[in-house]
């Protein structure tokens, strides 16, 4: 059997050296549009900032693949799959053909229409060469437009490098998808007291320059600048699915076992779209950990095996400097299109925050900063059994010292739950 | 994987609270008395009078592995998770997915650590010895902690607070 694999990232890692481990006769190829082994791109921001060395980024070396028997296509794009025949298409012409096809060629990342935006001095931060090229540039000033996650790591990364650093946000507050505006607040408050200017709720009309960058415009104000970065999220790498006429909606959509509609052709990582293993909405969770999972599935699924994904789930955290936050299921924003009783649980401690969102007694998603956040794994649990908050509220007062030896799990978050005095 | 050789089992109803294991964690690691710096840490419960040692479980499937940002977590061949030291810059998204709230962050470094069984000494880990009095820490080998057992443990939990499922 020959499995060919599209995108050298996590997910395709996951799926080669997951097949691998469990079968030696399969033939592997990875068809890799980059030039250098499998990378992480979570770390790509601490290498610009110098808190890691290049090698460290890798997660794999070039002798890996050699010694595991994979075969890699370095700098090698597909452009077209032919699912009737069987093969794929390169750009360099080269035709390849498959038993079994896996498309985990992750997102592209999102080019807003900004006039300017294709001048020199204009980096993003999601690939390695792009990211080598901004630590190699010179500068002192820079803007990151938008605030992700990579936007954020990316402003601390090149403040520690010496840059005067502004952020600008198109929405009210930072890592909006992420966070509830008051966490959000106190992370932009972390970040100005290292001497980075966040501006929210502001629109990039335009980079100044010639053919570099000496600029950027945006609705409220003007701000002389040598470089930019962009980081205004990623988005699914959907076009070369239909070019097999593969069901797309905001990604490539996946049955349970991440099958696509047509049939031998499976697909994982960034470029699905998944459902949410809490709540079962459809969804997109475009991070590592549920990356990794949804390779192992699909390997074992070619493999012959009947496994079922059971669902994506979101986590992320964000630090900067010495503030740590956490957030984990939905954001309080998220909850307000769906009915039902909510509450709110909000606790706050000089600089730590714990934000827990309740919807029908269970957990919905939290959010904490600092020590609070040490405990979040707890909830994170209580929300995947779906444990009865109101309920655990009232029970942790009547349980006896033999029972509590056994629930502390329970005590601690009960106290945590209990309403302001 | 490797499989898991041996356990480390918590009774915290014979926990006194004594800290003593924590300072022979941290002699074992750091060789300093410094309880900040131990990888078993005890929760203390004042209105429940308890005590509860807390360390790695070394999930087989651990969260941890999977959402590091660096790749630092890492499995080591007695079935324990390390952090690599050289990597990790101190995200601390291990200690935020971790069930039980295990890794600790040395308040030095920013680093975590967890329990590594002391698997470069034969004795076995220090906190056991330093427990022998109380026995809230015992050793389980892999023979004995066949999966009966543990699901013994934690129908403990479940008989007093049985979940209601769904709904």
């Amino acid at each position: 059997m020959k499995v060919l694999i599209i995108g050298n990232g996590i997910a395709g890692n996951e799926v080669a050296f997951s097949i691998r481990e469990r079968c030696r006769e399969t033939e592997i190829c990875i068809v890799s549009a980059e030039a250098v082994p499998e990378y992480d791109p979570c770390s790509l921001p601490y290498y610009l900032g110098g808190d890691c060395r290049r090698r460290d980024v890798f997660r794999k070396q070039k002798r890996d693949y050699v010694k595991n028997g994979i075969d890699v296509k370095y700098n090698n794009k597909v452009a077209s799959i032919r699912p009737d025949k069987k093969t794929v298409i390169t750009e360099n012409g080269e035709k390849l053909g498959y038993d079994k096809l896996v498309l985990a060629h992750g997102g592209d990342l999102f080019i807003p229409p900004i006039d300017g935006i294709d001048k020199k001095g204009v980096f993003s931060c999601k690939q390695l060469h792009e990211t080598q090229r901004l630590k190699a540039h010179k500068g002192k000033c820079a803007v990151v437009i938008g605030s992700g996650a990579i936007g954020i790591e990316a402003a601390e990364a090149l403040k520690k490098k010496g840059y005067e650093v502004h952020v600008i946000e198109l929405m009210g507050w930072i890592l909006p998808a992420l966070f509830d505006e008051p966490t959000a607040k106190r992370l932009e408050t972390a970040m100005e007291s290292h001497g980075i200017n966040v501006y929210t709720n502001e629109k990039v009309l335009k980079i100044n320059g010639n053919k570099r960058v000496s600029g950027v415009v945006t609705d409220k104000r003007e701000i002389k600048c040598s470089t930019v970065v962009v980081a205004t999220g990623v988005v699914p790498g959907v076009g070369l699915a239909r070019t097999a006429n593969i069901a797309t909606e905001r990604g490539i959509q996946v049955d349970r076992y991440m099958r696509t509609s047509v049939s031998d052709i499976y697909a994982c990582g960034d470029c699905v779209e998944t459902v949410d293993a809490c709540t079962g909405e459809v969804a997109m969770f475009q991070l590592k950990h549920n990356a990794i999972e949804q390779g192992q599935i699909v390997a074992r699924n070619i493999l012959g095996d009947h496994i079922k994904y059971l669902g994506a789930y979101a986590f992320a955290r964000a630090h900067f400097f010495d503030t740590h936050a956490v957030t984990f299921g939905k954001t309080m924003r998220a909850t307000d299109c769906i009915l039902g009783d909510k509450e709110l649980i909000e606790k706050e401690n000089g600089g730590d925050y714990l934000r827990i969102v309740l919807l029908d007694g269970k957990v919905a998603g939290g959010q904490a900063i600092g020590q609070y956040a040490d405990d979040i794994g707890f909830f994170i649990g209580a929300m995947w059994r779906k444990d009865d908050m109101n309920r655990l509220r009232k029970k942790i007062n009547q349980l006896t010292p033999t029972a509590a030896a056994h629930s502390w799990h329970h005590i601690l978050m009960g106290h945590l739950l209990q309403p302001a005095p | 994987m490797e499989p898991r050789r041996e356990q480390l089992l918590i009774d915290p109803q014979k926990c006194t609270g004594c800290a003593r294991c924590t300072i022979a964690c941290a002699m074992k690691h750091h060789s300093r008395i410094d309880p900040a710096l131990s990888r078993i840490r005890i929760r203390r419960f004042e209105s429940q009078d308890l005590n509860v040692p807390v360390i790695c479980m070394a999930c087989e499937k651990a969260p941890c592995i999977k959402v590091c940002p660096m790749n630092a977590r890492t499995r080591q061949t007695n079935g324990t998770i390390s952090t690599d030291t050289d990597v990790c810059i101190g995200c601390r998204a291990c200690i935020y997915i971790c069930p039980v709230g295990s890794p600790a962050a040395n308040p030095y470094t920013g680093q975590t650590m967890t329990c590594d069984m002391c698997a470069d000494d034969e004795t076995g880990p220090w906190c056991i010895t330093a427990c022998a009095t109380e026995g809230a820490l015992t050793l389980a080998k892999s023979g004995r902690l066949t999966a009966a057992i543990v699901r013994e443990r934690a129908n403990g939990g479940r008989k007093i607070y049985p979940y209601k499922t769904g709904g």
